[in-house]
């Protein structure tokens, strides 16, 4: 109806393609740097071992799991007051992104967990307030895909995003108190090792390559999104045919 | 306007009495398996045994407040919710108080016979009953707000509990909180506080929110 915002999804979809690749490769390629930095040339733990090198892969996916939430929400936030198409498409898209970085963060964190801790799970504060998010994550995606007109349902889905923000601290600083009552043993365990700055600059240059991930495979989803939402339109077949 | 509508309301719910003793029937049920699935262990259940009855009161308010809305959705009562020029939030609020009175009041009233059956100690029964008094409003309102948000769907059994359960969880801790604090003999008013703020935020907002839902669920 309003061909200014068509035109914006056109615009993104025919501009993003080289830059979508682009940035694929060069993601690719920090990764690379990043791993070989945190597995090789980080020195090795006193306490740990070796093992400590997980979190240069655990502790940025926990922090993109929390980030990729928060932009979900504000995107979804944007789609809702000012109806932005562009915006709830990269809302709904982030959904499967912080699905997977919690994904990622909990399997890390089970597998150090078997030789710091000695067993893969327990239930302890920041592992279930980070199950809770994968769950929360599940909902919105589970919401998303059960109406029929997607339309509805990214404002259904963008509403409880934000809902959920509001839930975001209450479960984790209402999972700390609880917790006191027991014990913390987790938290604390990580600020020792990564206290010194030969371990702590790997560590912030792999947020920043999850940063770059993100951003590739965000744009990735969101062609993906305008494609599945304008297939059937003129200038998404004219693009097809050439 | 208020009187005629909280006539309306006690009306529906007096006319179909299962609404009022299905839940009640569901709890007793419910609370009746957890001994025979576990053994009849009076050690085992003296630890366990508020937590069985909190996750028991939620399954209780999450079937409740499950359709909450179906049926008038299936009217077109919501609809003419929506167009009405007077207060929608305050229909909406007073049907949460209603349904709150019929499916979670019954159960906190026979607490006393639940007690009775566990032989739980007066203190830790007492604040078992006031953790349950604050909290299952907190819950239905939730559900009910889980309800409105799928309410476009055609059915939704098992889909909103999936939403919903995630935004119980700080009721939940503070309330399993407060009973572990009386359990160890630690003083529990934080907590109770903490829930008592929690009912009186979201109380107030809960109207405004599920009107705006139903706004979102109904236009197509």
């Amino acid at each position: 109806m309003n061909i200014s915002k068509i035109a914006n999804l056109k615009f993104f979809y025919t501009k993003t393609r080289k830059i979508s690749s682009f940035l694929s490769a060069f993601t690719l390629i920090l990764f690379c740097i990043g791993i070989y930095w945190g597995l090789f040339i980080a020195p090795t733990d006193y306490l740990q071992g070796n093992s400590y090198r997980i979190m240069y892969v655990h502790v940025p996916a926990a922090w993109l799991s929390m980030q990729t939430y928060m932009i979900m929400a504000a995107t979804g936030f944007i789609a809702l007051v000012w109806k932005i198409k562009i915006m709830e498409i990269a809302s709904i898209q982030c959904a499967p992104i912080g699905a997977f970085f919690t994904i990622i963060a909990l399997v890390t964190g089970m597998v150090w967990g078997k030789p710091t801790w000695g067993t893969y799970w327990v239930w302890d504060a920041r592992l279930t307030s980070e199950l809770i998010l994968l769950f929360l994550y599940i909902g919105i995606m589970v919401l998303y895909s059960a109406y029929s007109d997607k339309r509805q349902a990214i404002k259904i889905t963008s509403l409880l995003a934000i809902i959920g923000l509001i839930n975001i601290p209450i479960i984790h600083y209402s999972v700390e108190w609880w917790n006191t009552l027991h014990q913390g043993p987790t938290v604390t365990k990580f600020e020792k090792p990564s206290a010194h700055i030969t371990m702590l600059l790997p560590l912030l240059y792999m947020f920043f390559v999850f940063n770059m991930y993100f951003l590739s495979i965000l744009i990735k989803r969101m062609r993906f999104g305008i494609y599945m939402r304008e297939k059937n339109n003129k200038w998404m077949e004219e693009l097809k045919n050439d | 306007m208020i009187k005629n509508l909280i006539k309306k309301e006690l009306i529906l719910y007096f006319r179909n009495l299962n609404n009022v003793f299905l839940p009640l029937i569901f709890f007793f049920l419910i609370i009746s398996i957890f001994p025979l699935v576990l053994g009849p262990d009076k050690l085992l259940f003296d630890n366990i045994i508020p937590g069985v009855i909190w996750i028991t009161a939620i399954l209780t308010t999450l079937l409740s407040s499950n359709n909450f809305f179906r049926d008038d959705y299936n009217n077109g009562v919501i609809e003419m919710y929506l167009t009405s020029s007077t207060g929608v939030e305050l229909i909406l609020f007073l049907r949460i108080i209603a349904c709150w009175l019929f499916t979670c009041l019954p159960i906190i009233l026979f607490m006393p016979l639940v007690s009775l059956l566990f032989d739980i100690s007066f203190e830790d029964s007492f604040v078992i009953l006031i953790t349950l008094l604050m909290g299952t409003p907190i819950l239905i309102s939730i559900g009910i707000f889980g309800s409105a948000l799928t309410l476009g769907l055609a059915r939704n059994n098992i889909l909103t509990p999936i939403i919903v359960i995630p935004f119980y969880i700080p009721v939940l801790i503070f309330s399993a909180s407060a009973i572990d604090s009386v359990s160890l003999g630690l003083p529990y008013d934080m907590q109770l506080f903490i829930l008592m703020a929690l009912l009186f935020l979201i109380l107030p907002i809960m109207p405004y929110l599920l009107k705006y839902t139903l706004e979102l669920s109904i236009n197509n």
